[in-house]
């Protein structure tokens, strides 16, 4: 039951919302209510058990049996974190909207809480339609987010942001039906959607050529995915809807929001079609080391913070999927991880220049300059962030991509020096925005403010908190987090020909 | 030829006795009273009833299997059974979303209320006929009762329009169909249809006539279907006519012409080996449908107009559904048309409420709604704006709605049937026609300008109507 709760109690947090009487108690109520849905998501932890590659907690329904759809939620290494993190970031978008989203609060609060039970359900739906329903509905509440309370080119922007999407999941959907008359075909006539009966299908495949079975549906696939990483060359949706959308929608889309295209990359198209990515996988990884590079570059001459960061998610997940290419152990594990971390910093860095954004209501960095001197708490987790972000050892960021390095290397050399340069040009273009905004003298602009006006308040130094807590504590202690996940990954890695996942039956007690 | 019919074929045709007699009752009580229209609220509630009645005698034998009444004329199948209560419903609704209406509203009502009844057995007859004359006489029955509901509007000018247009195209439509007909009757010798679909198949290959009759069918229900390119009368009548009977037709109407289209290609005549041609031809039909249907919907600035396209391109995911199940062929087709069937529900429970919404926000009986007068709605009305988002979601097929219900099953049997490009196209137009759905969303919550229409008050039946297909939109995927 507890993963059922956790997917939908949100939208019953969300009729809450909807009837409070008086607009002063909605944020309070949000913030409580979300934190309220974080502990409750710690409680996996006390039933997920450590070493176990099946899936846990268990529950399945039939829902439409004459296409054997059913209702099918699990968890295991790989989802686990990514569900956590969900239910992190959330209560701290909250907290980070508290005066920069004005009005429409009631919709706005709605949106956040329907996204979370979108979000929630892709990672744990182990059923491909379920999953596909969870995955395209998340579009809808982030299209009102961005459309409603975006920026000046918002309608551009999301309306992009939602066909692009949604263009690239069209494809999945047939390719899904294709695999589901497959499981007829194979597996003793009767039609599954459930993915562990996906796993077991024998897909056929030809090297060389295109038009065969595997590499088509891999390819229906990964376009999904691929677009909603984004990989490069898809990713022009996301420069614009980062930038046009309010802070708390950029925050959930850079930290969760892509990780539902990398997580469906390591969830379905890795273990469906394992000859098929793996003889493609030349193409993905040119890409990522595409989108690495060019999203460095590219972010080094951005004029405007936001869009810097928008830049460096394009080269951050490139990174991901790197490692995850590189289909080794290191790879996989340094992909997974850094999802996480691309998730806290790309976050953290969203909420910073949102809350400077919301005092001098500029976001170019020539007008900054010595923001160091005025504002000294923000300038201090600005640092600590943009070090998780370039790879400092002791933060997270450095453990992520070290294993991805490590993975890349042993998969080849190539992959390697590429990801390196990517190594190089991501402290370039952070390091060069800090010191232009961070040091040097005090720019016109900045005078014009008090230094108590700039600095961060207490809820804003509260909300990073975590975030710099986060950023340490998986720097140092790397297998506080990764032990939950490894059975899973070396599962994932050893097993990509042949790979069954079971359902996890805990001692005697039957999770049907 | 000596008319004898027994208890079993007076049963199942009960549910048409008890439309009409109810059908009559306004009248009746109208000549009673002087020729004197009271308050439309009884000859709507009249109608409702008559409806109701009938839902409950078809509920007598919801599934006869096939069975034949009145020498093999009338057939009862499940789809028979589906689509009658679908007929049923949307009367029901037509009827309410009338009464509210001003361009229907009018002082005829009883008239009114007698014309829809009818087209309701018109329509039952043709989704039920066996037998290529009885389909005719239902769909004239049906079309003849439209020509004068829309031209009973109070609207003096569009809907006048719309009825002579609608009339002299479909007339020339039926004509063709009934040529075709002929053509069938001519090389089969019989009209009952599955004494057609046992031969046609050897046929298929041998007589020319026999195709041509089959062809020159296929154009005139694709007519009647609104397929590009037999589309151009769709735009006009739906925007001239008055907004519940575009919902009416554009729901009931087209539901019941694609189940006799299927119940034509329902045969053997599609599976036999010389018939790829054919199958070529419709699946071009169904891609030039999806794709010029909603790209004629992007451009359009009138609400109903777009909806018209939208219609237009919804008649395409149909059609998929229809040759895939013809594909099937014999005895399997009934199981493949439960994807059409469930679309042609879907659909018109989304197309319902999307006119009812329209409906509700025109002013005047000669009103036109823009999609650029929603602008603001979300922050004037935000139920109305909810209910109008819901089903623009749904249309464009976006899950957890009913429309993504509707396409995924449609999609998965055309896949089944490995018509791989035809579903490319239908999920590349699917595509296309994200665009203009978006775009009344984008008015009512995004725009900057928030001057625009509001709902006009005091329409309570059809605000509930609305509301309720509104919910069966969001919830009747999941839990069917």
């Amino acid at each position: 039951m507890l993963l059922s709760a956790l997917v939908f109690l949100p939208l019953v947090y969300a009729v809450i919302i909807g009837v409070l009487p008086k607009t002063s108690w909605i944020r309070p109520t949000a913030l409580g209510l979300s934190l309220l849905h974080f502990v409750l998501g710690l409680a996996i932890f006390l039933d997920f058990e450590k070493g176990v590659a099946a899936l846990q907690l268990v529950e399945q329904r039939q829902w439409l049996p004459q296409f054997g759809i059913s209702y099918f939620l699990g968890i295991d290494g790989i989802s686990l974190w990514l569900v956590i993190l969900t239910l992190a970031i959330t209560p701290l978008v909250i907290l980070g909207s508290w005066t920069s989203i004005e009005n429409k609060l009631k919709t706005f609060h709605v949106s956040i809480f329907a996204l979370l039970t979108t979000m929630l359900g892709s990672f744990l739906a182990m059923d491909a339609i379920l999953f596909y329903i969870f995955f395209e509905a998340s579009l809808i509440p982030m299209y009102f987010m961005i459309g409603i309370w975006g920026g000046s080119r918002r309608i551009y922007a999301t309306v992009k942001f939602f066909i692009y999407t949604m263009v690239g999941s069209l494809l999945m959907l047939a390719a899904i039906i294709v695999l589901m008359l497959m499981t007829k075909a194979q597996l003793g006539g009767q039609m599954s959607a459930s993915l562990l009966d996906f796993y077991q299908l024998q897909i056929g495949f030809v090297a060389g050529e295109f038009f065969t079975t595997q590499t088509l549906l891999m390819f229906a696939f990964a376009l999904a995915f691929a677009i909603k990483v984004p990989m490069f060359p898809f990713h022009t949706w996301l420069p614009d809807a980062h930038v046009e959308a309010p802070t708390p929608g950029s925050v959930i889309l850079a930290a969760i929001m892509l990780k539902m295209g990398s997580y469906g990359f390591m969830r379905m198209a890795f273990p469906l079609f394992p000859d098929a990515v793996e003889y493609w996988a030349w193409l993905f990884v040119f890409a990522s080391a595409l989108g690495i590079v060019y999203g460095a570059l590219v972010a080094m001459v951005q004029p405007d913070m936001k869009k810097l960061v928008a830049y460096s998610s394009v080269s951050h997940m490139g990174y991901v999927m790197l490692g995850l290419f590189a289909f080794n152990i290191f790879g996989m594990t340094g992909g997974l991880y850094q999802m996480l971390n691309h998730g806290i910093s790309t976050g953290a860095l969203f909420l910073l220049v949102g809350m400077i954004y919301e005092r001098t209501h500029s976001r170019q960095i020539a007008d900054y300059g010595g923001l160091a001197q005025a504002a000294p708490w923000f300038s201090i987790v600005f640092l600590i962030v943009t070090m998780s972000s370039i790879a400092v050892p002791l933060t997270n960021g450095f453990v992520g991509e070290f294993l991805i390095l490590l993975g890349a290397f042993g998969a080849s050399k190539v992959y390697g020096v590429i990801a390196v340069t990517g190594v190089v040009l991501g402290a370039a273009y952070m390091l060069w925005m800090v010191k232009r905004v961070f040091f040097g003298p005090l720019s016109p602009m900045l005078s014009k403010y008090k230094p108590e006006q700039l600095d961060m308040n207490l809820r804003e130094r509260v909300l990073m908190a975590p975030l710099v807590i986060l950023i340490f504590w998986m720097g140092i202690l790397p297998n506080h987090f990764l032990d939950w996940s490894k059975e899973s990954i070396e599962h994932l890695v050893n097993n990509r020909y042949g790979y069954e996942l079971s359902i996890h039956e805990k001692d005697g007690h039957n999770g049907r | 030829m000596d008319v004898n019919f027994g208890l079993f074929d007076l049963w199942v045709v009960s549910p048409l006795i008890a439309l009409f007699l109810f059908s009559i009752l306004p009248l009746t009580i109208k000549v009673l009273s002087q020729n004197k229209e009271g308050n439309p609220f009884i000859p709507m509630t009249i109608g409702v009833l008559g409806v109701v009645v009938a839902a409950a005698l078809m509920g007598t034998f919801r599934d006869l299997g096939g069975a034949v009444a009145f020498q093999q004329s009338l057939v009862f199948d499940s789809i028979s059974s589906q689509v009658g209560f679908l007929v049923l419903a949307v009367t029901a609704v037509a009827l309410i979303f009338s009464r509210e209406n001003l361009a229907t509203k009018t002082g005829q009502f009883s008239e009114f209320v007698f014309l829809l009844l009818n087209a309701a057995i018109g329509m039952l007859v043709v989704i039920w006929s066996n037998d290529l004359i009885i389909a005719f006489i239902g769909i004239e029955m049906m079309s003849l009762c439209l020509y004068v509901l829309i031209a009973l509007s109070r609207e003096e000018r569009l809907s006048k329009e719309s009825a002579f247009k609608y009339f002299v195209l479909s007339s020339f439509a039926s004509a063709i169909m009934l040529y075709g007909f002929a053509f069938i009757y001519g090389s089969v010798g019989s009209t009952y249809l599955n004494e057609i679909s046992t031969l046609g198949a050897s046929l298929m290959g041998t007589s020319y006539i026999f195709l041509l009759g089959v062809v020159l069918s296929i154009v005139g229900l694709a007519f009647k279907v609104a397929l590009v390119p037999f589309h151009a009368w769709a735009a006009d009548v739906y925007q001239g006519s008055p907004t519940p009977l575009t919902a009416f037709m554009a729901t009931g109407v087209k539901a019941v012409s694609f189940v006799l289209f299927a119940r034509v290609l329902m045969s053997e005549v599609l599976v036999a080996p010389s018939a790829e041609v054919l199958v070529n031809a419709l699946q071009w039909l169904a891609v030039m449908t999806m794709m010029v249907g909603n790209i004629a919907a992007i451009g359009q600035s009138d609400f109903k107009r777009m909806l018209a396209y939208s219609s237009v391109a919804h008649s395409g995911y149909v059609m998929m559904g229809v040759i895939a199940a013809g594909l099937v062929g014999g005895a399997g087709a009934g199981a493949g048309l439960s994807a059409v069937v469930f679309y042609l529900v879907a659909y018109s429970v989304m197309t319902l409420g999307a006119f009812g919404m329209i409906s509700l926000l025109e002013k005047r009986e000669d009103s036109q709604v823009y999609i650029e007068d929603l602008k603001g709605l979300g922050q004037r009305n935000p139920w109305m704006a909810l209910f109008i988002a819901v089903f623009m979601l749904a249309l464009a097929g976006i899950p957890p709605t009913l429309g993504f219900f509707g396409k995924f099953y449609v999609f998965m049997a055309a896949i089944e049937q490995q018509l791989y490009w035809l579903v490319f196209w239908g999920l590349l137009s699917s595509a296309i026609g994200l665009y203009y759905y978006l775009r009344p969303i984008v008015l009512m919550y995004m725009a900057e300008d928030v001057r625009g229409i509001d709902v006009v008050g005091s329409r309570h039946l059809t605000s509930f109507a609305v509301a309720m297909t509104a919910l069966i939109v969001l919830f009747a995927g999941l839990l069917l």
